[in-house]
């Protein structure tokens, strides 16, 4: 037999007990006995391998590129013999076989601002309660902001609450009127609302009793900045008028909505006298989350006053019923654990993203 | 939990050793005609307590033994020494001028000094102090005149003419004007009414003749001229606030039994009272019912006359049921039922008021769209990878100017929100790459009725690395058209703005003709008020057929820069009324069409209200679009 044929059909005869090994094998350990055999470090084609170095170049090469090809070919059959193996192990081709513990791909995914988390959920409370949402405007009138509400110029509980007024235009006059005729033009002496109690005037002056509302909204405030205060804020205005309205069911439609907020049945709530023009009796509501913590000041209150009701043509004879403000971003504060209430108009991503 | 909020008591040690505690009150603006004085919490904590009170015969009397009433000067009265003219009855209602003489100015005794120090008033000499303290002790504010520095002796309550000066106690001076109210002689002011005393009739050690004011002026004069000098003191916060003209000969008659006491004198009998206009104490009537109906829980009869009575407030059962109460003349707070009722509920305890749920018919809420519509929004875009983020209403640009701006930068109010979401984009990029944030708010534009307030949506993809302008644009291009879409709207399309026109926008949002909003490089900014009437009014339109639709596919090969608004109206104008929806649902742009070319695909949607489509009737419309299309020689429909 000439010398080269000799080598090659050691190849075939090395590549034939190969492929009828793996056909046999029939688990993995005899896959791998059989990876060893041919390929291992001291494998058969290894050793062939190994042995090509003796050779002179001519039959090297064509023994190498040979025996390169062949280990190539058995590589693969290994392959698909171990794929076959961990198909029939899990069930699945293996082609598709995915590891399921490496970490998702990240979805893009935006964050609510924590006031408009709050006020989805305070406003799904007072929903499920019957109150319909009212919404008005921030730039408001003297009438409706204060005259309306019980509060005539030059009172003083005006100084409880600081005024932006707006510049009006062409004359240099500054926001407040001095004749009260000109009062009746509901229309002029504009500012910023101080808070969100316009909206019982304007709610009543287009709808019937009884009735139930709330009313959230900005609300500004000429007042120094700190961690509790800034310009602006949110506050919830409530309002239920009917024709037995007490204040008892003010403190059984605050219980139930405080209680559902902070979701603790045990929460308690409890009013100290306090006084708001627009109301009479009027009270500070305080609540309590648990033993360990302290009575926590949360909203204003009281029965609306007679004289907001004839204001809006209602007979205060006939109809009476109470009014609440809370605010909104001292809840969320409290809630969400926040220390500073600028954070809210900051626009800041590392502040928002955590909601 | 019944009266007013106080800070815990300091304790302190008055000058002669003596321990004492100050109680900081908060009194509402509603109580400090009779609370802003000890004697008016001394009532509230009768009344709290049901302790007491002392006598005001039992309070402090003169020392000396046997003296029981201030001997009197003359048989002559006050009239006699000094002329009063109250040319202002509107705003000075009561004027009571009481006249001592040959008293002996010097310092107070310890036990006033004391009491005056302790709640922050500094003694000065016995006169001056003598009225501070009944000031203190009973809510009136008066004040002391030297009579011998006012020649002839004749004190006007009047006016200020503009431009009128006064120098006042403490040295400081102040301009006048017509609206102010002024104690006068014949020759110049000698206080600011119910503010401040003027140094020509000062107290000092010679003095030996003194008138002394307890009078009343109308709150809202005192506010308005405290305000405008910006001079607030202890008599004006009374005044402001309202104090009850019946208080005045009380404090009158308590104040000369103390400088008597004091600092000797005669008193001359009879003071002047200038009082045309008396003021009867409220009598208010009301029913046991009324009670129980605002109050939602039953104090019975007893209780409430019993309550009523603790607090001063005489009360009588009257005619069918009704209780009529007779309030304290310093009550200024009481006068209506209501504010009885309060009374009763805050001595009866708020915590035993029961917390009860109302009755009623529960009427199904109405929706409030713009709320509604709001949140969905909202879904939409976080759903898309935004954060929300609010803004101040206040910045440094705008149209509406704020008459009294709290800083520089926020003189305005804002005329958009792009302009906050720019700069929250340039802070955010220290600490991120990518940002993309919305923000819903009210903006403020000027109109002919003054202010024109609109709710606005604003949104913003911004790359601290920016992309290619035509990457950038086709990103915040998708977010609209995917948040339009979503909201049921199809027919917007986005109008080109001309380049060079230095607007900061690129296109127009459009709905036919009307503008709804703007489109810039990497921003948007939409017209909410309008988004949601369109959102509305496409829901409306809508009539729901019963009858079933028939969809078939089309793929139009078109040159590139063709608009696909284009395409689609020549689709629409021709698929007519039947023709109820175009979907696009694939644009293609491969190398296999050729360089210049893309494809549209697609679904037409056919329906009827009346009838069943036939395949014939839709095959015809089909065969009209495809002619119309192919028309146009550069397009194709593809087969």
């Amino acid at each position: 037999m000439p010398k080269k044929q000799q080598p090659l059909a050691i190849f075939q005869s090395l590549r034939k007990d190969a492929f009828e090994a793996l056909d046999e094998a029939a688990d993995f350990e005899s896959v791998h006995k059989v990876e060893s055999d041919y390929l291992g470090k001291k494998g058969r084609l290894t050793n062939i391998l190994k042995s090509l170095k003796e050779m002179p170049s001519a039959e090297r090469k064509v023994m190498g590129s040979t025996a390169n090809a062949l280990k190539k070919e058995i590589e693969g059959k290994i392959k698909l013999k171990k794929d076959e193996m961990k198909e029939k192990v899990s069930g699945r081709p293996t082609s598709h076989w995915i590891d399921v513990t490496v970490p998702g791909k990240k979805i893009l995914r935006g964050h609510f601002h924590p006031l408009s988390r709050i006020l989805r959920e305070v406003t799904a409370i007072f929903e499920s309660m019957g109150f319909e949402v009212a919404e008005g405007p921030e730039a408001e009138t003297e009438y409706y902001n204060f005259d309306a509400l019980n509060m005539p110029k030059n009172h003083p509980s005006r100084n409880l609450m600081d005024t932006f007024w707006l510049r009006r235009p062409a004359k240099a006059e500054v926001g407040a009127p001095t004749e009260a005729s000109e009062l009746k033009n509901k229309s002029r002496y504009l500012l910023l609302r101080t808070h969100t109690s316009p909206m019982e005037v304007r709610y009543m002056e287009k709808n019937s009793p009884p009735l139930r509302i709330i009313a959230p909204g900005r609300c500004f405030r000429y007042e120094a900045t700190d961690a509790t205060h800034d310009i602006q804020f949110y506050q919830l205005e409530g309002l239920m008028i009917g024709e037995k309205i007490s204040l008892a069911n003010l403190k059984g439609t605050l219980e139930i909505f405080f209680r559902k907020l902070f979701k603790n049945k045990n929460l308690q709530v409890r009013f100290r006298p306090s006084y708001f023009p627009f109301v009479e009796p009027g009270v500070e509501v305080d609540i309590k989350l648990d033993s360990e913590s302290e009575w926590m000041e949360i909203a204003g209150a009281g029965m609306t006053h007679p004289e907001v009701l004839k204001n809006v043509k209602l007979n205060p004879s006939i109809w009476q019923g109470f009014a609440f403000g809370l605010g909104l971003d001292r809840i969320a504060m409290t809630k969400y654990k926040i220390d500073d209430i600028r954070l809210f108009y900051g626009g800041d991503l590392r502040f928002i993203n955590q909601f | 939990m019944h009266s007013f909020e106080t800070k815990k008591g300091k304790v302190i040690a008055l000058p002669s050793g003596t321990p004492d505690t100050i109680l900081d009150i908060d009194v509402t603006p509603n109580r400090s005609h009779d609370c802003f004085s000890h004697l008016g919490i001394a009532k509230e904590i009768s009344a709290l307590f049901s302790l007491p009170l002392k006598k005001s015969e039992k309070l402090r009397r003169p020392a000396k033994a046997g003296i029981g009433v201030p001997t009197e000067a003359s048989g002559e009265k006050a009239d006699a020494y000094l002329k009063l003219d109250v040319q202002e009855p509107e705003l000075c209602r009561r004027y009571i001028a009481g006249i001592m003489l040959d008293i002996k100015v010097g310092p107070s005794p310890i036990w006033l000094r004391e009491r005056l120090i302790a709640v922050g008033q500094k003694p000065i000499n016995n006169i001056v102090d003598a009225a501070n303290y009944v000031m203190l002790e009973m809510g009136q504010p008066l004040h002391a005149f030297d009579m011998d520095k006012i020649k002839p002796v004749k004190i006007i309550v009047r006016r200020a003419q503009k431009g009128e000066k006064i120098t006042t106690l403490d040295n400081k001076n102040y301009e006048l004007d017509e609206s102010m109210l002024l104690i006068a002689d014949s020759k110049m002011p000698l206080a600011i009414a119910g503010i401040k005393g003027g140094k020509k009739a000062e107290i000092d050690k010679k003095t030996k003749n003194i008138i002394i004011e307890a009078a009343n002026f109308e709150p809202a004069n005192i506010r308005s001229t405290s305000q405008k000098l910006g001079l607030a003191t202890g008599a004006s916060a009374g005044f402001e606030n309202g104090i009850s003209p019946n208080i005045a000969p009380l404090a009158m008659r308590r104040v000369i039994d103390l400088i008597w006491e004091i600092a000797g004198g005669k008193v001359v009998s009879e003071w002047i009272d200038f009082y045309p206009k008396k003021v009867a104490p409220s009598r208010i009537s009301f029913k046991v019912e009324d009670v129980r109906k605002l109050l939602g829980v039953d104090v019975s009869k007893k209780e409430i006359i019993s309550i009523l009575n603790r607090l001063g407030i005489k009360a009588k059962k009257g005619k069918e049921g009704t209780i009529i109460a007779d309030c304290p003349l310093e009550r200024l707070d009481l006068e209506i039922k209501e504010d009885i009722i309060e009374e009763i509920a805050r001595i009866y305890g708020y915590g035993k008021i029961p917390a009860t749920l109302p009755e009623g018919i529960l009427i199904p809420a109405k929706r409030n769209d713009g709320y509604f519509y709001g949140n969905i929004i909202r879904d939409i875009l976080v759903g898309a990878g935004f954060s929300e983020v609010y803004n101040y209403s206040l910045g440094p640009t705008g149209e509406i100017e704020i008459e009294n701006p709290i800083a520089l930068d926020k003189k305005y109010l804002r005329a958009n929100l792009l302009e906050g979401l720019k700069n929250n984009v340039r802070n955010n990029f220290k600490y991120f790459d990518e940002v993309r944030i919305f923000e819903i708010g009210k903006i403020f534009r000027k109109s002919e009725k003054g202010v024109e307030e609109k709710n606005a949506l604003a949104g913003i993809a911004a790359h601290k690395i920016p992309k290619k302008s035509s990457d950038e644009l086709t990103e915040i291009k998708g977010v609209v058209e995917m948040l339009l879409s979503k909201l049921g709207i199809s027919d917007f399309w986005f109008d080109d703005v001309k380049e060079g026109t230095g607007l900061p926008k690129i296109a127009d949002i459009k709905i036919g003709d009307d503008i709804i909003g703007i489109l810039d490089l990497n921003a948007f900014e939409i017209d909410l008020d309008k988004l949601i009437n369109l959102i509305n009014e496409e829901v409306e339109y809508r009539p729901i057929s019963k009858y079933p639709a028939v969809i078939r596919d089309i793929a139009i090969l078109v040159p590139f820069e063709t608009k696909m608004t284009e395409v689609l109206d020549i689709i629409e104008n021709t698929g007519g009324e039947l023709l109820v929806d175009t979907d696009l649902f694939d644009i293609y742009e491969g190398e296999d069409l050729g360089e210049s070319r893309k494809s549209f695909a697609f679904h037409l949607i056919f329906q009827s209200a009346e009838r069943t489509l036939s395949d014939k009737e839709v095959n015809s419309l089909m065969e009209k679009i495809i002619k119309a299309i192919e028309s146009k020689p550069e397009w194709e429909v593809r087969k």
